[in-house]
């Protein structure tokens, strides 16, 4: 074969344009059509009462191959009374491997029961790695990671630093069928 | 010297001496709640259990209670051993709460460290644990939770053998035995009391001032001297860790002293310390210095060091006046660089005791409340009652510096590390590190030197005393 070979291109994804890409107007036309007709599918389903775009209207909404392994975000569990469960012994902090949580303990003389508990409890996102282990080390069932938690995302990472307001705004209390925050147990407080 | 036999293994041991000590100054572990070896013998808690091997036949007894005698032979890690120590700690955790999360003690704790080391096993007992009261007063200071008390006594016997206060007793008997004070805020009155939070093995007496603040092994102890007499005793700080720094929680958490505990110095303090000793973090955390300044406006620290130099170079009867709580190091480095520049230099007195505080006593509290008077007075003579008339500047390193008495018309240099109203009016003022950010070493009373180590890094705002005097001293001008 004695063909020339193809100069080298000057960037690895160098367009090599054919005439008739070259002309230009064809190919727009062709895009054209491209994303004209999805959304002219779309409008039909819509129209018709199906569901139209692929877009995912998550948490209420969740895909079957979504992450079944992804543990969800961190929520702080509650006493009937709307205290933390926490009772701060710093377990979830020391084991964590990236060592994002972080609390300040406070005393509590008026509950002999518990009298240790966290005033401040922050879980830096930013830094957070999923791995579960403070769940697995919490005593107290405290701390839990939910999937029907929202809001991961954040636009800033200085600011992805979870607080205890918002790690106890878990508060599923329309199910019924499992009532939470748990009952008083009787005679005493839980 | 009797040769006694442990483990097969022959030992010399001290005429004087118990089983248990003879095993410890071998390197032969046995483990002990209720022993110490400053205070007397107690054998309440058992956990010593050695066996007696004999030619009738062996049997367990303490070892902390048995004296050593010729030819003794004594198994430390028998099978009888092993499974009497696991029913002592079955027994002492009988009422203990186990509440390990919420204790302060958890990471250092003896009782926890046995129970992993020599029992394992949940509590056997079906029986519901005796309560009892939680976070009793026992002083100002101290907090007591009888229910994690295994009743080993060293905090009675502290008060009765070493600081002499006989402030604390056990009353009541059996299950119900209850450590309390003798009379009500009669443990407010003993200067060492919170010697016995060291002593206690388990998590029952809580320090007030450190209650819930952090995890121990967070901290960190830094080997320091404290400087609040002129005993010297040897303390450690405890400081957070650098892998434990905090990004979201209060930055200054990083750099505070946690808590301060005695280090063992058998020389100086033996295991003991005051309980001002205790509360070093009032002296080394208020306000700091950390602008120099000329006349009280605000000027880098070049600045100010070339301003000092010009009315050193300037003065004609300059009089220094040196911190007795500066270091050898940084004295050595005065006398080195700086004092031939001075007509004279004298020995401040930096610090008076404070209204109401102990004096003196025959344990460890010294009437003199500075650090490094010794060191200091070997460099350097004591202050006269009033300075020559003739002086034009005064140098005053550290606080305690009276200006009133100063000669009028005097100019001043002042080297200080906290805020204080006569920063502003000194002609120089000079930002100076603290003991908690250098190295270093003081003398104390009897001639004894000791050596502290830096906590916390220095701001850059803040001049170094040692390197200071050197860069004063020096021929050549240092550029502005």
């Amino acid at each position: 074969m004695s063909a020339r070979p193809a100069p080298r291109k000057a960037y690895w994804n160098e367009a090599r344009l054919s005439w008739w890409e070259r002309a230009y107007l064809p190919e727009i036309l062709r895009g054209l059509g491209i994303t004209g007709g999805v959304f002219m599918r779309n409008l039909w389903r819509w129209m018709t009462g199906r569901k139209g775009a692929l877009t995912t209207y998550y948490p209420e909404e969740t895909r079957p191959d979504y992450g079944r392994h992804n543990r969800g975000k961190h929520v702080l569990t509650q006493r009937p009374d709307g205290r933390p469960q926490c009772i701060a012994c710093n377990m979830c902090a020391t084991v964590c491997p990236a060592k994002v949580i972080e609390i300040d303990a406070a005393f509590d003389p008026e509950d002999p029961a518990h009298p240790k508990y966290p005033s401040r409890f922050e879980i830096d996102y930013s830094r957070c790695v999923f791995c579960g282990l403070c769940v697995e080390a919490c005593p107290e069932d405290a701390i839990r990671m939910v999937k029907e938690v929202p809001g991961l995302p954040g636009a800033d990472r200085h600011r992805m630093w979870l607080g205890r307001e918002e790690l106890l705004g878990w508060n599923p209390q329309r199910d019924v069928a499992k009532p939470y925050p748990p009952k008083p147990a009787p005679g005493g407080r839980a | 010297m009797p040769e006694i036999f442990i483990d097969g293994r022959a030992v010399q041991a001290e005429k004087d001496q118990t089983v248990l000590q003879a095993a410890l100054a071998n390197g032969i572990f046995i483990p002990y709640f209720c022993w110490h070896p400053q205070l007397s013998v107690a054998g309440n808690c058992r956990i010593c259990v050695v066996e007696v091997e004999a030619k009738g036949g062996s049997w367990l007894d303490i070892s902390c209670n048995m004296p050593v005698s010729e030819g003794m032979r004594v198994r430390t890690d028998s099978e009888e051993v092993r499974a009497q120590r696991k029913a002592i700690l079955q027994f002492i955790t009988l009422n203990h709460p186990v509440d390990c999360g919420i204790c302060d003690k958890a990471g250092e704790c003896t009782l926890q460290d046995y129970h992993y080391a020599y029992n394992g096993a949940p509590s056997i007992s079906h029986d519901p644990k005796v309560r009892a009261t939680k976070f009793f007063d026992l002083s100002r200071r101290i907090l007591l939770d009888n229910e994690r008390c295994i009743l080993c006594s060293r905090c009675v016997r502290f008060t009765r053998e070493i600081s002499k206060s006989h402030a604390l007793g056990i009353e009541d008997r059996g299950d119900h035995s209850l450590v309390r004070p003798a009379e009500d805020g009669c443990f407010d009155d003993d200067p060492y009391s919170d010697n016995v939070i060291d002593l206690c093995p388990v998590g029952a007496l809580l320090a007030k001032s450190f209650l819930y603040k952090a995890r121990v092994w967070y901290l960190r102890p830094t080997p320091s001297v404290c400087p609040g007499c002129e005993r010297g005793c040897a303390v450690n700080l405890w400081h957070r860790r650098p892998e434990w720094q905090l990004n979201a929680l209060d930055p200054r958490q990083n750099t505070a002293i946690a808590r301060v505990t005695p280090r063992e110095n058998p020389a100086v303090n033996g295991p003991w310390i005051c309980n001002k000793g205790r509360d070093l973090a009032a002296i080394f955390e208020r306000a700091r210095a950390e602008q120099a300044m000329l006349k009280g406006a605000p000027v880098g620290l070049a600045e100010a060091i070339a301003a000092a130099r010009r009315l050193i170079e300037a003065a004609r009867h300059p009089v220094a006046l040196v911190s007795n709580w500066g270091s050898n190091e940084e004295l050595a480095a005065f006398k080195r660089s700086l004092a031939g520049r001075f007509s004279a230099a004298f020995v401040k007195i930096d610090r008076q005791p404070d209204p109401g505080e102990r004096l003196e006593d025959d344990f460890l509290i010294k009437r003199d409340k500075n650090p490094n008077t010794a060191g200091a007075r070997a460099l350097f003579d004591d202050a006269p009652a009033a300075l020559p008339a003739a002086t034009d500047l005064v140098l005053v390193w550290g606080e305690g510096g009276d200006f009133a008495r100063l000669p009028a018309g005097a100019k001043t240099i002042l080297l200080g590390s906290y805020l204080a109203p006569e920063n502003g009016h000194a002609d120089v003022f000079i930002p100076v590190s603290i003991q908690t950010e250098r190295r270093g070493s003081y003398t104390n009373f009897a001639g004894v030197v000791s050596t502290f180590e830096p906590c916390f890094a220095k701001k850059p705002a803040v001049a170094d005393a040692e390197a200071l005097f050197a860069q004063l001293g020096a021929e050549e001008r240092v550029p502005a």
